[in-house]
């Protein structure tokens, strides 16, 4: 076993484009009064797909992003020896909404599960290790990277993937409604993390208030909820940054974690 | 009144064996009691908590049948959304079990789910503009929102492993506990029983048109309930006075093989429940009792059991396997917490309730289901099941107090 884990890649697809090259240097002024800088759906090949959702279908784009940033094969991941780690707070609106509306077909129902999303991924991409569903906005990605820290640390997988999907557009009237509460813009965002082994443990900090770097992240990305520690990961590799104190902040309780990061970034 | 002492130093890193963390008491809202004391007699008695539902309109779906809790106690009364009263009349019959007794930044809570707030996001859609019930629609909201009546200001971790939720919360709270991140975790589960789902599961024709049949030659489904369950989780060294037990191992493990249907095998299963048995250092051969996930479908029933006949190699005969289903039906993101409550309440007092529903044995699920009536047995180490949408899947072994 190893004593803790570290950053290996992150894939990052937002409202801007992919990689943090795309990440403008003010969401707020770039976004010109936009509430909601949506994704398109990926156009992914195959006949499985066919009932997919949109947001299922960025969360598999996101590994696929992780993959060509990490300069790794599909099957470095398959199997067992991988968990994966899904965190969202709001992703599951727009199949929801569209259920509720009556207008879509019986076997939609499964899709309105959280589960459903990374439940597409782990088909697509053979993942059959530790599994857990994390709903809330950064705090909980914070907590999903502490989940797959410990479960490095303890020898329960090798290796895990910290995914985040976020959506918006379907439930813009919705969240317009409570857009006292949020920094906005609201920028769709689909990322993904691959953890492995380190020598340093994942630790929690315990903090009042947001780290320069989730300020940051979110001062270049705008409101990617759930994303934006992985958002502010992306940005500390592409840095250059050895280790990264990553916090996030949602519903008045700020999380933050201090996590090395392995190597060089393969794209800045 | 059990008294739990707080303030052990957090770790300075994830501990690599697992410590041992006490389930100190817990407190239920359910079909068939609105306390603890009443949902045990219940279970002890085969009581069947199914019925017509009454809260909304079901006259469009085939059933309209399920376990429906028709008035909550009045500690929830006034509470707006129907999730949230449920979480906090379980979390009111928690606290007149045992004190919190730490210092507020130092309880976390940790709940599954599988529809979390989905409810008010339906009255956010349709009648109410405001903003608050639209943020009530997240399914974080209620796990919030029991953290705020609790007083409680440490990490709140909202599950949603859809029908596995409710153990994954436990062993996620157990970790938070391991990793020093807390003193004490409220962990559970819940849900609510809505038109949401009971539209879902009506359309993929999921439903019982009778009654929950676990494991019987006749069984033709599910039926749905609400419900939910918390415990007070803390550090085992830090607990002083009685407890109803230990959970000693969660494992959670993905099929990736559909989205809505169990793999075939049962794979993902299986290896949850042999991660869970590594966890907890312990042998098949110290299961003396197991909580199926038995929801009643065909499939489900006979994946569980063949998994089980694996993991049990030749002592499958003689574990006594039981799911409460047939009695609160399918509570969904509170399940889980219930069967492992449980299957403490069976260490505690020497009873395991019987499969309510079970009657006709089936050629593929072979197993000793206790039938009938409750069985006179004192089960010491048990393990929990559970499996959900998305390939879900988890796993908890739980030891009984000495």
């Amino acid at each position: 076993m190893s004593r803790g884990a570290r950053l290996e890649a992150v894939g990052l697809l937002t409202g801007w484009g992919e990689g943090v090259a795309a990440l403008p240097a003010d969401a707020r002024v770039t976004a010109a009064g936009r509430a909601v800088l949506p994704l398109a759906r990926p156009a992914l090949d195959g006949a499985r797909f066919r009932r997919a959702t949109r947001e299922c279908l960025l969360g598999v784009a996101a590994v696929e992003a992780m993959l060509r940033e990490a300069g790794i094969e599909r099957e470095t991941i398959r199997g067992s020896g991988t968990a994966l780690v899904f965190v969202t707070a709001a992703a599951y609106g727009a199949s929801n909404v569209e259920w509720l509306a009556g207008q879509a077909g019986t076997l939609h129902f499964p899709y309105t599960a959280p589960s459903v999303l990374p439940g597409e991924v782990a088909i697509e991409f053979g993942l059959t290790g530790p599994y857990v569903i994390l709903i809330g906005g950064p705090t909980a990605t914070v907590d999903g990277l502490w989940q797959v820290g410990r479960m490095i640390a303890t020898g329960q997988c090798q290796r895990a993937l910290v995914l985040a999907v976020e959506t918006f557009a379907e439930c813009e009237a919705l969240w317009r409604r409570a857009r006292w509460t949020l920094p906005g813009p609201l920028v769709e965002s689909a990322a993904c993390a691959l953890l492995g082994p380190g020598e340093a443990a994942v630790t929690f900090h315990a903090r009042a208030e947001a780290t320069p770097l989730e300020r940051s992240a979110e001062a270049r990305a705008g409101c990617t909820m759930a994303c934006a520690p992985l958002v502010a990961l992306a940005l500390a590799r592409a840095a250059g940054q050895e280790a990264a104190l990553v916090s996030g902040t949602w519903r008045g309780r700020t999380a933050a974690l201090e996590l090395a990061i392995a190597g060089r970034p393969v794209r800045a | 009144m059990v008294v739990v002492t707080s303030g052990s130093r957090p770790s300075a890193r994830p501990s690599r064996s697992l410590e041992p963390v006490a389930i100190v008491a817990a407190g239920v809202v359910t079909p068939i009691g609105l306390e603890l004391d009443a949902f045990w007699s219940g279970l002890l008695a085969g009581a069947d908590g199914i019925s017509a539902i009454e809260r909304f309109s079901v006259a469009d779906l085939r059933v309209g049948r399920g376990g429906e809790i028709k008035k909550l106690p009045a500690v929830a009364l006034g509470v707006r959304s129907r999730a949230e009263a449920m979480l906090v009349a379980a979390a009111a019959d928690l606290q007149a079990r045992a004190r919190l007794d730490a210092a507020p930044e130092r309880i976390a809570v940790c709940v599954g789910t599988a529809l979390g707030g989905v409810d008010e996001l339906d009255h956010a859609l349709t009648g109410d503009a405001g903003a608050r019930r639209a943020l009530d629609g997240l399914y974080d909201s209620p796990g919030h929102a029991l953290a705020a009546w609790l007083g409680a200001r440490g990490p709140v971790v909202t599950v949603s492993s859809a029908c596995a939720s409710g153990a994954t919360a436990l062993g996620v709270g157990a970790d938070l506990l391991r990793d020093g991140a807390a003193d004490l975790v409220v962990a559970g589960g819940y849900d609510v029983l809505c038109r949401f789902v009971m539209r879902g599961f009506d359309a993929l024709r999921s439903l019982a048109r009778d009654r929950v049949r676990p494991f019987d030659r006749r069984r033709t489904g599910l039926l749905l309930g609400e419900a939910a369950g918390l415990v007070l989780l803390a550090r085992e060294r830090d607990v002083r006075g009685p407890r109803l037990g230990r959970l000693l191992g969660h494992g959670c493990a993905s099929d990736a093989s559909h989205v809505s249907a169990p793999d075939a095998e049962g794979r993902g299963l299986e290896a949850a429940i042999r991660a869970a048995l590594t966890a907890a250092d312990v042998g098949v051969d110290d299961v003396d009792f197991i909580s199926a996930h038995g929801t009643g479908t065909v499939l489900n029933d006979r994946i569980e059991t063949a998994v089980l006949r694996r993991v049990l190699g030749n002592r499958s005969g003689a574990v006594p396997v039981n799911s409460i289903k047939g009695a609160l039906g399918h509570t969904m993101g509170a399940a889980a917490t219930l069967e492992a409550i449980m299957c403490l309440l069976a260490g505690r007092d020497g009873w395991i309730p019987p499969t309510v529903g079970f009657e006709e044995a089936d050629a593929a699920c072979d197993l000793d289901y206790v039938p009938g009536a409750c069985r006179a047995s004192r089960p010491r180490r048990m393990l929990s099941t559970s499996l959900g949408f998305g390939g879900c899947n988890a796993a908890l072994v739980l030891e009984a107090a000495a």
